[in-house]
C-alpha cells in the first residue's frame, strides 16, 4: 500500500514531532491501530544509497546532523556564564533526517536493568539532585524490550550474562563476529574474574526483517548504514507505518510551534516546510518525540498568554534534569593489528560494575565495552590531545591507529535542575526560531564513577597485555549524544512533566515521548530503553484514542 | 554532487528499491560502486585561490611541522596546503578571517621573534621548531593542526589526503567490505564460552 497524503485543513488524529527512534516507533504503533498520522521531520528524507563514508563531512561539516550556522546552539557550564556557540559541532549532536539519531548511533542496544527504575528506593536521597525513582518497573517494560529486540532487530547472545535482567526470550540473531577488541577485552576481563559477554547490538548479523547482514565497513559510529544492515526506524518502522496507509512521513518540516486553544487543548503545530514557508497541520492530539533537546525547545518557545512559562511546564521541569551519561575512555596499544576500523564498533561488553556501591563513596555505576578508535580524522584529532601534540613524535603515535582500541565506560548521570536546556535569549536559527541554551557542568559523583571505571577499563588492557595504556582525561562535558530527562516521567504534576503513559500532565492531548522522559539516565545506551517506552506509550495512547480520551 | 557520486548512489538506490534486498550480493555491489566512486576523485592541484605565495610556503612550512615528511610521507607529501586553501575558500568559509587574522600574526611574532628571517618558512628546520614551541598553544596553532589532520585524513576528494598518502601512513584500507577475521587477536578465536556464574 503506498503512504497516504493528508491536507494541513484535515485534522489527523495525531501529529508527531520526529522520527526517531521514539517518533518512528510511535508512527508504526499507531497507525497501526487505524489511526491516522502525520510525522513531521525537521530534516530530509534520504536514500541509505545516499550515505556517504565520508568523515569530513559527517564530523566536520554538519552532515546530517547540524550545521553551527544555520543550525546554532549555545552552550555555557553554569549560569554565570554567557553561552557561545561552539566552532565547529553543536553541544547537543542528533542527526536531522527521517531516521533520526537512529540513522548514525553505534546501536548499542543494553535493557536497562531493574534497578534503573528504583534506585531512589534502594540507595535513598541525593541531596541536591533530582534523583527519584520511576512510575514503572522493569517488569512492566519487558515485554516491550523484547518486541524491539523481534521487530527493530537486535543480534546477541541471551543467557550468559550473569547480571542480565529477566527477559521472555533470547536475540532473534546470533550476535556479530568477534573483533580484536572484543577477543583481548574478554582475554584481559576474565583474569580479572569479570564476565565479558558479546555486546547486544541493533544490527544484523544474518539477514533479517528484509535487511541484509552487516558488510563489516566500519563506519557505524556518526554516520549512516547504506546497506541497511545497522537499524534505523528509516528501515524499520517508517516504512511499516506507511503500509498501514495510514501515516504520512513529511520530511524538511521543521514545527516552531504548538498551538493551543481557549480550552487548553492543543489543536496542532507550526511548521515551515523546505521552502521555508508556514503551515499548520490540525491534529486532534500532538505528540512530540523531537528528542531530549528539542523537545523542551518546543515546549518553551510555545509559550503564550495562557502558559507564560512554556507548554507543559506547570512543574517548572520542562528542560530540567538534562543528563549526558559519561563516557571515560582508557586506550591500549598492543603489539600485533587490531584494524578496529573495520566492521561494528563493540562486539563485548561487561557488566560487572553495573550497580553503584555505597562503600565506593559516591553514586554512580556503568557498564565497559571494547570498541574501536574513531575514524581516521578524529584518531589523529584525539591523539593530539593526548600525547605530544606536533611533529615527529606525534606522527610515531598516529601510526598506532591499527594497534590501538578503547574500553570505552558509559556511565550515570545525575539529574540536576542546573543542568538544562534554555531558550538562548538572542540567538536564532537561520528559520528565525530562538535557539537552544545549553547549561551543563556535570556532578562530582559522574565525573568520580567515570575516573572509577576508567581505572577498571585500564586494568582490563594492562590484564590483556597491552604495551601501553592511557587515559583520556575525566573533565566537564560539552558535547553530548545521549540527551535524557528534560520532560521527566511521574505519577506528582509537581515533580514531573507527563504521566506514566506520557501525557503531559498540564494539557491533556499532549504528549512527549522520547528520551526526555528518562527519570534516570541509565548507563549509556538508552535508545533501546527510548524505543521500549515508545512501544508501550504507543500502546496506551491508541487506547485513549480509541475510547476518545486525547 | 559530482558524476560519478550521482551515479553511484543511482545504482545503490535502484538495488534498493528492488524486491528482495536481503538476498542481494550487498558486498559485491557496495565494493564496485565505492572503488568507481573513489577513483574519480582526487582532483588536480595546480592554483591557489586563496594564499599568495609568501603565505602558502609558510602553510607549508608549518603544516610540515605539524606532521613531517621523512621515511613516510607527511602533510606536504598529502597536499595538505591546497587542502586547507581549497577549504578556506568554500566548505570551511566561515573559518577564513579567522584563519588569515591568525596566520598575520603568526607571521608578526616570527619576524619579531626571529629576525634573522624574513618569514617562518625560511628559518631553519631548528629554528621553526624552536619558534613553534612558543605559539603552539595558541587558538591559531589549534586551528592550523585541524586543519592539517582533516586534510591528511579525510576523503581526498577534498584535496588533501594525496593518493591515500595519510590513510597509507596509518594503515587504514580505503575498502568498502571486510570479513573476519579483521586483526591477528581474532584469528584463533575459539568462539565464545559462558562463565561460571557470578560468585560461584
Amino acid at each position: 500500500m503506498s503512504a497516504r497524503r493528508f491536507r494541513n485543513s484535515e485534522s489527523v488524529d495525531f501529529v508527531i514531532v520526529g522520527s526517531g527512534a521514539a517518533g518512528g516507533v510511535l508512527a508504526r504503533e499507531l497507525a497501526g491501530a487505524n489511526l491516522s498520522v502525520v510525522v513531521l521531520e525537521q530534516g530530509p528524507r534520504l536514500a541509505p544509497a545516499e550515505f556517504e563514508h565520508d568523515e569530513l563531512k559527517y564530523w566536520f561539516m554538519g552532515g546530517i546532523t547540524a550545521d553551527v550556522r544555520r543550525n546554532p546552539q549555545t552552550f555555557r557550564r553554569d549560569a554565570t556564564q554567557k553561552a557561545e556557540v561552539p566552532m565547529v559541532r553543536t553541544p547537543l549532536v542528533y542527526a536531522r533526517a527521517v531516521g533520526g539519531s537512529t540513522l548514525h548511533y553505534t546501536a548499542n542496544y543494553w535493557r536497562f536493568r531493574e534497578i534503573d527504575f528504583r534506585e531512589r528506593s534502594v540507595l535513598g536521597e541525593i541531596s541536591g539532585t533530582g534523583f527519584a525513582d520511576w512510575p514503572i518497573s522493569y517488569a512492566e517494560l519487558e515485554p516491550y524490550y523484547t518486541r524491539v529486540d523481534w521487530e527493530v532487530g537486535v543480534s546477541g547472545l541471551a543467557g550468559v550474562c550473569p547480571f542480565e535482567p529477566p527477559r521472555t526470550k533470547g536475540y532473534p540473531m546470533p550476535p556479530l563476529p568477534v573483533k580484536s577488541s572484543g577477543v583481548l577485552f574478554e582475554r584481559g576481563a576474565r583474569k580479572l574474574g569479570l564476565h565479558p559477554v558479546p555486546a547486544p547490538m541493533a544490527i544484523n548479523s544474518v539477514a533479517y526483517n528484509g535487511r541484509p547482514g552487516c558488510v563489516h565497513c566500519g563506519f557505524c559510529h556518526g554516520f549512516a548504514c547504506e546497506v541497511m544492515a545497522k537499524a534505523s526506524t528509516l528501515t524499520t518502522m517508517i516504512p511499516a507505518a506507511e503500509a498501514t496507509g495510514n501515516c504520512e512521513i513529511r520530511a524538511d518540516s521543521y514545527v516552531s510551534r504548538i498551538e493551543v486553544d481557549k480550552r487548553g487543548r492543543a489543536t496542532g503545530v507550526a511548521y515551515f516546510d523546505g521552502e521555508r514557508r508556514e503551515h499548520f497541520q490540525r491534529a486532534r492530539a500532538v505528540v512530540l518525540a523531537a528528542n531530549g533537546g528539542e523537545t523542551p525547545r518546543l515546549l518553551l518557545n510555545s509559550a503564550n498568554a495562557a502558559f507564560p512559562h512554556g507548554l507543559a511546564n506547570s512543574s517548572g521541569l520542562v528542560g530540567k534534569y538534562l543528563m549526558f551519561n559519561y563516557t571515560a575512555r582508557a586506550l591500549g596499544t598492543f603489539e600485533h593489528e587490531l584494524n578496529e576500523y573495520k566492521s561494528v564498533q563493540v562486539t563485548r561488553i561487561l557488566h560487572d560494575f553495573y550497580d553503584s556501591d555505597p562503600k565506593r563513596g559516591f553514586y554512580g555505576g556503568g557498564g565497559l565495552d571494547a570498541r574501536i578508535g574513531p575514524q581516521p580524522t578524529t584518531w589523529a584529532l584525539r591523539t593530539a590531545t593526548e600525547g605530544p601534540g606536533w611533529g615527529a613524535a606525534f606522527k610515531e603515535r598516529l601510526q598506532e591507529f591499527p594497534r590501538s582500541m578503547q574500553v570505552a565506560c558509559h556511565s550515570t548521570s545525575l539529574p540536576l535542575e542546573s543542568n538544562n536546556i534554555t531558550i538562548d535569549p538572542t540567538v536564532k536559527d537561520a528559520w528565525g526560531i530562538p535557539a537552544i541554551r545549553v547549561t551543563y557542568k556535570d556532578h562530582p559523583d559522574d565525573l568520580a564513577i567515570a575516573r572509577f571505571l576508567q581505572d577498571r577499563g585500564a586494568e582490563i588492557l594492562d590484564a590483556a597485555g597491552a604495551l601501553r595504556v592511557t587515559r583520556a582525561p575525566v573533565s566537564d562535558s560539552s558535547l553530548a549524544f545521549h540527551l535524557l530527562g528534560t520532560c521527566r516521567m511521574g505519577d506528582d504534576p509537581a515533580k514531573s512533566v507527563v504521566d506514566r503513559h506520557h501525557r503531559s500532565h498540564d494539557i491533556a492531548n499532549l504528549f512527549m515521548c522520547d528520551g526526555s522522559s528518562l527519570v534516570t539516565s541509565g548507563r549509556g545506551q538508552p535508545t533501546m530503553t527510548i524505543q521500549a517506552l515508545a512501544m508501550r506509550a504507543g500502546e496506551h495512547i491508541a487506547n485513549f484514542a480509541r475510547r476518545n480520551e486525547i | 554532487m559530482d558524476d560519478e557520486g550521482k551515479a553511484r548512489r543511482t545504482v545503490l538506490r535502484g538495488l534498493a528499491t528492488s524486491l528482495g534486498v536481503a538476498a542481494l550480493p550487498w558486498a559485491e555491489m557496495a565494493r564496485a560502486a565505492h572503488d568507481a566512486h573513489a577513483a574519480m576523485q582526487t582532483p588536480d592541484p595546480s592554483t591557489y585561490t586563496l594564499f599568495n605565495a609568501t603565505d602558502a610556503a609558510d602553510v607549508e612550512a608549518l603544516t610540515s611541522q605539524i606532521v613531517p615528511g621523512g621515511a613516510t610521507p607527511g602533510a606536504r607529501e598529502a597536499g595538505v596546503t591546497f587542502f586547507i586553501d581549497r577549504a578556506l575558500s568554500s566548505f570551511f568559509s566561515h573559518w577564513r578571517l579567522g584563519f588569515l587574522d591568525g596566520l598575520q600574526k603568526f607571521q608578526a611574532t616570527c619576524r619579531a621573534q626571529c629576525p634573522q628571517a624574513a618569514r617562518f618558512a625560511v628559518l631553519s628546520d631548528e629554528n621553526q621548531v624552536e619558534f613553534l614551541r612558543t605559539v603552539d598553544t595558541t587558538s591559531f596553532f589549534d586551528q592550523a593542526r585541524l586543519l592539517t589532520l582533516c586534510g591528511m585524513f579525510s576523503s581526498q576528494k577534498y584535496g588533501g589526503n594525496r593518493a591515500g598518502a595519510g590513510w597509507k601512513l596509518i594503515g587504514f584500507e580505503d575498502q568498502h567490505v571486510f570479513e573476519p577475521p579483521f586483526g591477528y587477536y581474532d584469528r584463533d578465536y575459539p568462539g565464545f564460552t559462558a562463565q561460571p556464574e557470578k560468585g560461584s
